[in-house]
């Protein structure tokens, strides 16, 4: 049985984010020796899980505060190395993504990232992730050890329960020299910002929006100022589809709170969701995969043939989506 | 005046994403693990993402005189050279093919294996002047991981991911390095010097038009590297698939017709409140 | 700021082609094979353009692939083994020799099909002398002029992809995709090459083979008028789809069936058997075909789903669909085949044999000869000139099997015009007189709506559908069909889909963003004014659909190029080059 190292980095405040959990209870749930390996700023340690078998290595200190490869990548091998164990599960976020595939090089083993599965296949670890734009399903193993298997933000139920960790074991690591300096995170403005990981619903905008509408003229502030009120009143997330979003690089009228960061499918996101709304969409195959993670789906489109949502949703209204959406602001108001 | 850059996009190439994928069972053409139904048949593209990078590659190289563009591409031959028919026109490189399975499903570090051993015979490469960039994730494997492990190989510890933006300073003052994160955020980063390793989002730049004259100069390098290009030994250990599979079937879609929009409002307010 | 006046970068080649379909294939070829051999000859061949270089020769296709032509090919393959004697068919994907070949009469076997009093009569004594099976009664003889022994099916895509990866290995000539011509370049009654989107290539020789709809020749047909009496007089839409047999269903690869009678006795259709289980099968909506709200997509389901033929489909799935325009008049709609600066190849030159239902070889040949002519010309020092190249090139394909073909098959199509059974005739008696005999007949104009559907829909009733679909922004054709008696189509999401679904499922179609739309009206009022609207209703991507205000939208995310509107109207629209459209390369 594989050693379990889940290796996660705090946030800001010392504590574990919610991939950090989740990845924890995805390695709970394999059974086997676990160790947890940090690496931040600090480590708050009241707020760790109490988990008494479970070895906890810390790896902190200003040099690590921040993303940035070299430090990174230099904390998370020497963890790593310290834990000695052969399966290392470590939240698919930014900052570990950019780094663990490296530091799987410098340990002579291997990393699989967007897992969206982990189980036990004929008695050894076997992951779930998909291939071509999440068009293929895949279940893998790997003989060679050690092997760092990322999971996707949202697949596991993240740990509960109690906290405050016995004991941490300080890693020494010398900062590596670098030519990288974090500078800053920039955030859209508050009325800007669309993308709203935990919203329960995602708000899927086509490229019809800004199309000319049934009196022959485009309407894009009217499509523009209708979307900021519902996602205002909802709290929704915003997605946009390729087409909508290449738009703004064209120069068309376009959403001006709808950028690259928005798009869903193809070469954006695939986001998870409870709920998705879709108005709008006229697309195919590898739009439609933007919303292959969402549970509960619904669209509005005036085309009844929409290949976005025939087959792909659970509902299909055939209606003109500015009345549609006139009417869910007034309710939502 | 900025020092001249040496940028070595990896870009490997996919099935058009238009085309429908179905996999196949390991077999003659593809023995030793899954491929793609008709995969040798099926028209490709370059990867999207390493398109950005190979646009983005073109566009800073233009705003550093001196600078140059390699574009690195594993692949069968004769897709690549299908590939670059249409990716030609877009910017000016020079290739270096690698001839090799382009399937999603073969494994990243022999990917990477090869493509670092590539890189280090291009003649005239100023490695202090490397700039080595390629696409966050693919359209084939979605791993986001090769370029980490091609950095390390040529022993590049800057590396940025999800890259959507890089400017360079004034007066040789380094790069600045914009990164997606979580939440619709970017972190901004200061390199002070190449080399470094930088896989592309989407970035800003819009795909350029066809150009034919970028075409024709670039097919002059094409068609000598293709007839160079050397096998990849790509054996070695990889994953075992334990089941390859598509998605479940469609969704009975429930098509709702003639409902006024108060009503359709009503009913979509219901259902986002449910839990 | 004039045109004029705006500085266009411009380019200089010294041949530039356009369109990458057969005829271009044939003529890269046997250039490229020239000048990749030119030790003795390396001086005559040299660019003219940029000196010290070889002949520059460029070609420009439309479409994003150079794969992405649609044909549904069966062929003698003369003209091509002419050129690659070598060539067989187990070189190209879904390729296959012709192993057996049937003519096959389909009776209706609904009962709705547009049938006159005598084809029903015929129909009668057919199914009477139990002389049919499944509904379809297999011809004892195959007429000489239609044979296909020894010859090949093809899918035109791969056919394109395995000679275009040759012409690129060679390094010879250079073929970009996604690059449409606007225009050509016509400066004092010569072609001095052609109009990109964003640049101007000139060069020494344009050669024209961007098939029946192209823009450059339908420009220079405007420019330069055609020969007397010729005339686009008939056209036909291909439509298709591959699909993967179930495998119970395996044909021997190499099977052809060639069929008439059904779904309309105008339609023709086809279905070869290709290799790894694929099968072609497609159907030809002619010009002749009377019925102004006719369509391709729905009749060919009705095609599939004829007993004779659903017993090798059922069970199959959808692999690639696509659409062409034919142009069925063959030589008798031949346009100048050269000019100062340019030349003519191809089926846009007037080169398919309409009686031998065969395109793709012929255009290939005429290809073919415009290279021999070129290099000889070249060879010999001599300029690209009109009389040189009517000299060379035309009095090569004059005394060529293409033209003696296109000769017999000349007005083999006419008696078309007066109906069927006088079509089938006239087509025999041409095929069988090598052309001195014919059904002689002149095409009309389209049937008036109520004229068509008389005894069938009441005149009122037939309005109100049309303004009920008009109203719901849908062609009229699926409703028409349906009250006159046609099935619904039992889809099952595999090969019987929507006609989007097709789209989807069947190539994919795709328009990048920036462009301006390609299909224009020139006079809104002259659209209003039209009852019929057929360019809706023959539109094979539904990319045209009844607009707000009379005039037909277009949707050019819906386009697959195969200009079927073009002909299907009387000369109010415009169908400019553009990117994008189907993306199949197993077409």
């Amino acid at each position: 049985m594989d050693s379990i190292l889940v290796l996660a980095h705090t946030e800001a405040d010392g504590t574990l984010g919610k991939p950090a959990l989740e990845a924890l209870s995805a390695a709970v749930a394999l059974g086997g020796e676990l160790t947890l390996g940090l690496v931040g700023c600090t480590v708050a340690q009241a707020s760790l899980p109490a988990l008494p078998s479970v070895r906890v290595l810390a790896v902190t200190g200003e040099p690590f505060a921040n993303p940035r490869y070299a430090t990174d990548a230099a904390a998370a091998e020497a963890l790593c190395r310290a834990s000695g164990a052969s399966l290392i599960l470590a939240p698919g976020t930014s900052r570990w993504a950019r780094v663990l595939p490296g530091v799987a090089y410098r340990l002579g083993g291997r990393a699989d990232t967007h897992a969206t599965g982990l189980a036990l296949h004929d008695g050894a670890p076997a992951i779930t992730r998909w291939f071509y734009r999440q068009r293929i399903e895949a279940v893998l193993t790997r003989a060679e050890r050690p092997w760092i298997v990322l999971p996707d933000a949202g697949c596991f139920a993240p740990w509960t329960g109690a906290t405050g960790a016995a004991h941490i074991e300080s890693v020494p690591v010398d900062p590596p020299s670098t030519r990288t300096t974090w500078e800053r995170i920039e955030a859209p403005a508050a009325d800007r910002q669309t993308i709203r990981p935990d919203a329960k619903l995602l708000f899927v905008a086509g490229a019809g929006w800004t199309k000319k509408q049934a009196d022959g003229a485009v309407h894009a502030a009217d499509a523009a100022a209708l979307i900021h009120n519902f996602l205002e009143r909802s709290q929704a997330s915003l997605g946009g589809s390729k087409s909508l979003v290449d738009l703004s690089g064209e120069g068309e009228a376009v959403l001006p709170f709808m950028t690259h960061m928005n798009q869903i499918g193809q070469t954006g996101a695939t986001p998870r969701h409870p709920k998705g709304l879709s108005t709008c969409c006229h697309g195919e195959e590898p739009h439609v995969v933007g919303w292959r993670f969402i549970a509960q789906r619904r669209a509005v489109n005036l085309d009844p043939n929409c290949g976005w949502a025939r087959g792909k949703a659970d509902v299909l209204y055939i209606a003109d989506a500015f009345a549609v959406l006139r009417e869910l602001n007034r309710l939502l108001a | 005046m900025p020092t001249p850059l040496h940028i070595v996009v990896c870009g490997g190439i996919v099935p058009d994403p238009l085309q429908t994928l179905e996999p196949a069972a390991p077999n003659a053409a593809f023995p030793a693990q899954p491929s793609l139904k008709n995969e040798m048949m099926l028209p490709a593209v370059l990867d999207p993402w390493a398109a950005h990078a190979l646009f983005e590659a073109a566009h800073l190289s233009a705003q550093v005189p001196g600078s140059k563009v390699w574009l690195v591409s594993l692949g069968p031959k004769a897709k690549l050279q299908q590939v670059m028919m249409t990716i030609a026109q877009k910017a000016p490189f020079e290739l270096v093919a690698i001839d090799g399975p382009a399937s999603g499903f073969t494994d990243a570090f022999a990917a990477a294996a090869a493509l670092a051993a590539t890189i280090e015979q291009i003649p005239g490469l100023d490695r202090g002047r490397l700039l080595l960039f390629g696409g966050w994730e693919s359209a084939s494997r979605g791993a986001g991981s090769t370029l980490q492990m091609v950095g390390e190989r040529l022993g590049i510890t800057e590396q940025f991911q999800g890259v959507d933006r890089i400017a360079a300073r004034a007066e040789g003052a380094g790069f600045e390095i914009m990164e997606r994160i979580e939440g619709g955020r970017h972190q901004v980063s200061l390199l002070s010097s190449p080399p470094a390793v930088l896989g592309w989002a989407t970035g800003y730049l819009p795909e350029p038009r066809n150009n034919p004259q970028v075409g024709m100069a670039n097919m002059r390098t094409i068609m000598p590297a293709l007839q160079r290009a050397k096998a990849a030994a790509m054996n070695g250990a990889g994953p075992s698939f334990a089941s390859v599979r598509l998605p479940a079937v469609e969704r009975q879609t429930r098509i709702v017709k003639d409902m006024p929009p108060e009503e359709i409002a009503r009913e979509i307010v219901a259902w986002m409140g449910e839990e | 700021m004039s045109d004029a006046d705006f500085a266009r970068p411009a380019m200089d080649v010294d041949v530039a082609c356009v369109g990458f379909g057969p005829a271009a294939a044939g003529f890269l070829t046997v250039l490229s094979r020239a000048l990749a051999n030119t030790s003795g000859a390396a001086k005559a061949l040299e660019s003219r353009a940029a000196p010290g270089l070889p002949l520059q020769v460029v070609c420009y296709e439309r479409a994003d692939g150079i794969a992405f032509g649609v044909s549904g090919v069966v062929t003698r393959a003369h003209g091509i083994r002419a050129t690659l004697p070598d060539l067989t068919a187990d070189q190209i994907p879904m390729a296959a020799a012709v192993a057996e070949e049937k003519l096959v009469y389909l009776l209706d076997p609904i009962g709705v099909s547009h049938r006159s009093r005598t084809l029903r009569l015929a129909d009668g004594i057919l199914r009477g002398l139990k002389l049919a099976r499944d509904s379809a009664c297999e011809l004892p003889y195959i007429p000489p002029f239609l044979e296909k022994d020894g010859g090949m099916v093809l899918s035109l895509g791969q056919f394109l992809e395995h000679i275009g990866g040759e012409l690129m290995g060679a390094g010879a000539v250079q073929i970009w995709p996604g690059m449409p011509v606007s225009e050509p370049l016509i400066e004092d009654g010569r072609v001095a090459g052609v109009r990109l989107a964003d640049m101007d290539v000139r060069a020494a020789l344009t050669v024209v083979a961007d098939g029946p709809v192209g823009a450059v020749g339908r420009r220079l047909d405007l420019e330069f008028g055609r020969p007397p009496g010729h005339a686009h007089r008939e056209w036909a839409l291909g439509m298709k789809m591959v699909v993967e047999l179930a495998p119970e269903k395996a044909l021997r690869p190499g099977t052809v069936i060639h069929t008439f009678g059904y779904p309309e006795p105008e339609i023709f259709g086809f279905l070869y058997a290709l290799p790894g289980n694929l099968a072609a099968v497609g159907i030809f909506v002619p010009s002749w075909f009377r019925n102004p709200m006719r369509t391709a997509y729905r009749y060919l389901q009705h095609y599939m789903l004829h007993p004779h033929l659903w017993r090798y489909l059922q069970g199959g799935k959808l692999r690639s669909w696509g659409a062409k325009s034919l142009a069925e008049s063959g030589r008798r709609a031949e346009p100048f085949l050269c000019g100062h600066g340019y030349a003519r190849i191809g089926e846009g030159s007037g080169s398919t044999n309409p009686l031998a239902g065969s395109g793709v070889d012929e255009a290939w040949t005429t290809g073919a000869q415009l290279a021999e002519a070129v290099l000889e010309l070249l060879l010999e020092g001599r300029p690209l000139t009109k009389e040189n190249l009517e000299a060379s090139y035309v009095a090569l394909r004059r005394k060529s099997w293409v033209e003696q073909g296109a000769r017999i098959a000349e007005r083999a199509r006419d008696g078309f015009h007066g109906g069927v059974i006088r079509g089938m005739a006239g087509m025999a008696l041409a095929g069988m007189t090598n052309g001195r005999l014919w059904l002689k007949g002149e095409p009309h104009p389209l049937a008036d709506l109520h004229e068509y559907y008389r005894g069938r829909i009441p005149a009122e009733e037939l309005d109100r559908i049309v303004a009920d679909c008009r109203a719901r922004g849908v062609p009229c054709h699926d409703t028409l069909m349906d009250r006159c008696g046609w099935p619904a189509i039992p889809y099952d999401g595999q090969l019987l889909v929507s006609h989007q679904d097709a789209l989807l499922m069947g190539g994919k179609v795709q328009a990048p963003a920036g462009f301006a739309d390609h299909v224009r009206f020139r006079d809104p009022e002259l659209c209003r004014s039209c009852a019929a609207k057929t360019c809706i209703e023959m539109c094979s991507g539904q990319a045209l659909s009844p607009g707000e205000d009379g005039v037909p939208a277009f949707d050019r995310e819906k386009c697959v190029y195969c200009g079927a509107c073009l002909w299907n109207c009387t000369g109010n629209l415009e169908f400019a080059a553009g990117a994008g459209g189907l993306h199949s390369n197993e077409n």
